[in-house]
């Protein structure tokens, strides 16, 4: 009886590993799979598309990430450059991606004026009021847009923030942002 | 017996079921039906971008039965070069502009109509899989050779370099003499740059806001005194670490002449001098074997006498800088860090001290720069925390001015300005605004050298006291550090977001570890220790 109750104990030990053992496999695999998902498959889908680079913040704020997306190429400029705004504003896909646009940031318009290589971008005053603040996540609220527009408009020079209708002196307290800033040497 | 017998046979028949079960789980190939595909991917092609995109990898495909060409999705390809495309389904017809080119495309033809001229290419054009697939050759041998996109394909390698690249550190060369060996960067600017030895038999040189092509400068075999060079590259800036041969005695860094006649760059010179190497009984290099710093940066330093102190507490008032999950306010932690500091400076340095703000009020960005200049501080320190959208980041950095245009520009902005000035003794006021910010500007970056000195001295002394991530010394565009008449730091002591850190900032031991770590840094400041050391 005691060797039997051993054995018993012994068996369910060994089952105990087994089922462990076999959930521990089934989930890294579930992992492996999520991780290595196949490309995006997109069919080719009537209109003219333009493929698009989109820059965010990593998660220890010392770096760019690029993500891309379509738009529709249609009215100019200007339209180019609000719908890539609001993509960016949409947030990243990659889980490793992090936007250092404040929520509920909209753009409300985009323009230039006489200069032809200053584009205005005219927020909502969430880019502002909603800005959790610290000088890595001001730097990189400005970072991603300038380097967005950098890379899929180089006939853009500069970029002058707007919010809600007026320039603004800053958008979290240690960047002047009231004069228009260099996309390629703001830093 | 007999049934304990029997379940214990159940039991071993339950237990081989899950055997063979967590087998077959590990071992089964789902990984195949889940990219399941009518095309077959035979290679892949890397793609690295100029623009500052990450490297890719993208899938080639060999759709014909007959031929050994390559294809590349048009989705891909329009992807790639960020091209326009427009897909007609009924004509068959895709258009791709790309940088303002128009290719035109036919479902199984080998007609690509270029600006409207017929171009032949080898295979035809493919609709496989609900792609359009095109063959490789028209990068290779149409892409590749147009002038309109700056595009490299290495055809051996399959390698695609797209777009030019907007490098300021251009290239490097040695050459060696009898004295030693130079090392000669070219440079599109005068950027600002900063050497240590730490570690024996390694020079490392960074370069702030450089921008360098890390493969190609690796790839540059070593001479004489120099034995292997390695860059690297951050957000930031660029890394040089130089490996040099133990018979060098000292080293020289130092700007000269302009790169070449027309570009008005600039060449920086390493110079490797030969010897024996010396032993340095310098306290502070723990006997380790040190090659000499005869110059550790550029430009002479003027002797700046530290007297009095400017601290400025970052933020205050309605700007109450970031605000912690539980309700941490950056604008108090940075006054009381503040306060801690000026006690310690004045006991330890018998310094005097000023803060630009002694209660919780705002002071304008601009104001506080006045107050440092019109109370004649020899050195400006701003303190802050930082703060982050993810917990994850952390740890401390220190920051001197990056000026908001590059001297060149300042100059001729400044020259613009001083005849428009005169021949409009009635200024308009925005120029004025113009003018008055130009020379704000230009304040700051007589004193860059010294800033730049102070912040790597901090960032040290820092170093060796806490137990956070370095971040480094990085140039910004700062607001309050603009228009100083003094060497300017600004000091992220550590990130409110980060739990971790948000208690250590409500910790005094580590405030106090902080402030030490500051009046050290002043202290070797003020001492001049700046010729010889380590960081
Ligand atoms: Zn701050």
């Amino acid at each position: 009886m005691i060797k039997n109750d051993l054995g018993r104990k012994i068996m369910f030990v060994l089952l105990a590993l087994l089922i462990i053992v076999t959930a521990i496999i089934i989930i890294v695999r579930r992992i492996d799979l999520k991780e290595e998902e196949g490309p995006r498959v997109v069919r080719e889908v009537p209109g003219e598309i333009r493929t698009v680079t989109l820059f965010f913040a990593n998660s220890n704020a010392d770096g760019l990430l690029s993500e891309t997306r379509d738009i529709t190429s249609e009215g100019g400029l200007e339209n180019e450059v609000k719908q890539v705004i609001a993509a960016l504003l949409a947030g990243p896909e990659d889980k490793k991606g992090v936007s250092a646009i404040p929520v509920g940031t909209e753009i409300n318009r985009v323009f230039r004026v006489e200069d032809k290589e200053t584009v205005y971008l005219d927020f909502n005053r969430a880019l502002v009021s909603n800005h959790t603040g610290g000088s890595a996540g001001e730097y990189y609220t400005i970072k991603m847009i300038l380097k967005t527009i950098e890379v899929n408009f180089p006939q853009v020079a500069k970029v002058q923030f707007i919010v809600a209708g007026y320039p603004v002196n800053t958008i979290a307290g240690h960047y002047k942002v009231d004069t228009p800033l260099s996309v390629r040497k703001w830093r | 017996m007999d049934n304990k017998n029997i379940s214990n046979r159940y039991k071993m028949l339950f237990a081989g079921i899950l055997v063979v079960a967590a087998v077959f789980l590990a071992v089964h190939p789902c990984r195949a039906q889940i990219i399941a595909k009518e095309n077959e991917e035979v290679k892949t092609l890397g793609v690295v971008f100029a623009d500052g995109r990450k490297t890719e990898d993208i899938s080639l495909f060999k759709i014909e039965s007959d031929s050994d060409e390559l294809f590349i999705s048009a989705y891909d390809l329009a992807r790639i070069f960020k091209a326009t495309k427009y897909w007609k389904p009924g004509r068959k017809r895709l258009v791709v502009k790309i940088a303002a080119k128009k290719y035109i495309f036919t479902l199984d033809t080998r007609v690509v109509m270029i600006e409207n001229q017929p171009v032949l290419l080898r295979m035809p054009v493919r609709y496989s899989d609900g792609f359009v697939m095109i063959p490789l050759e028209f990068i290779r041998d149409i892409l590749a050779k147009s002038r309109v996109e700056k595009v490299d394909f290495d055809e051996k390698r399959l390698v695609l370099t797209i777009g030019a690249p907007s490098y300021n550190v251009t290239g490097i060369i040695f050459d060696e003499s009898i004295e030693g060996t130079r090392a000669v960067l070219t440079l599109t600017d005068e950027l600002l740059y900063h050497v240590d030895n730490e570690i024996p038999g390694l020079l490392r040189l960074k370069i702030y806001g450089g921008k360098l092509n890390t493969l190609k400068i690796s790839a540059t075999e070593g001479k004489g005194l120099f034995k292997r060079v390695r860059a690297e590259q951050t957000e930031y800036d660029s890394y040089l670490f130089f490996e040099v041969e133990q018979s060098a005695s000292s080293f020289r860094v130092e700007f000269m002449g302009p790169a070449d006649e027309d570009s008005g760059g600039r060449k920086l010179v390493i110079f490797l001098e030969k010897g024996e190497l010396p032993e340095i009984p310098d306290a502070d290099f723990a006997g380790r074997k040190m090659v000499e710093i005869l110059q550790a940066s550029a430009g002479e330093y003027r002797k700046i006498e530290v007297k009095r102190i400017i601290i400025d507490p970052g933020h205050g008032g309605p700007d109450y800088g970031r605000i912690s999950e539980s309700g941490v306010e950056e604008k108090q932690v940075n006054l009381e860090i503040s306060e801690m500091l000026k006690r310690m400076l004045i006991e330890r340095l018998g310094v005097e001290v000023v803060l630009t703000r002694r209660t919780d009020k705002l002071v304008p960005l601009d104001q506080r720069g006045e107050i440092a200049n019109v109370q004649n501080g020899d050195i400006f320190i701003s303190i802050h925390c930082n703060g982050w959208f993810k917990p994850e980041a952390g740890g401390f950095e220190t920051f001197f001015l990056a000026p908001a245009r590059n001297e060149e520009e300042s100059h001729q902005a400044a020259h613009e300005n001083s005849s428009i000035r005169f021949e409009n003794p009635g200024l308009d006021p925005e120029k004025l605004d113009e003018l008055n910010f130009i020379l704000w500007d230009m304040v700051q970056n007589e004193f860059i050298n010294e800033s730049s000195k102070l912040a790597e001295l901090i960032q040290k002394s820092l170093d060796d006291r806490v137990s956070i991530r370095n971040r480094g010394v990085r140039q910004a565009g700062f607001r309050v550090l603009r228009g100083l008449k003094m060497p300017a730091v600004l000091v992220e002591v550590a990130f409110l977001s980060n739990p971790r850190e948000e208690k250590l900032l409500l910790d005094n031991r580590f405030r106090k570890k902080v402030c030490e770590g500051i009046v050290e840094a002043v202290r070797r400041f003020r001492e001049k220790d700046m010729i010889v050391e380590g960081r």
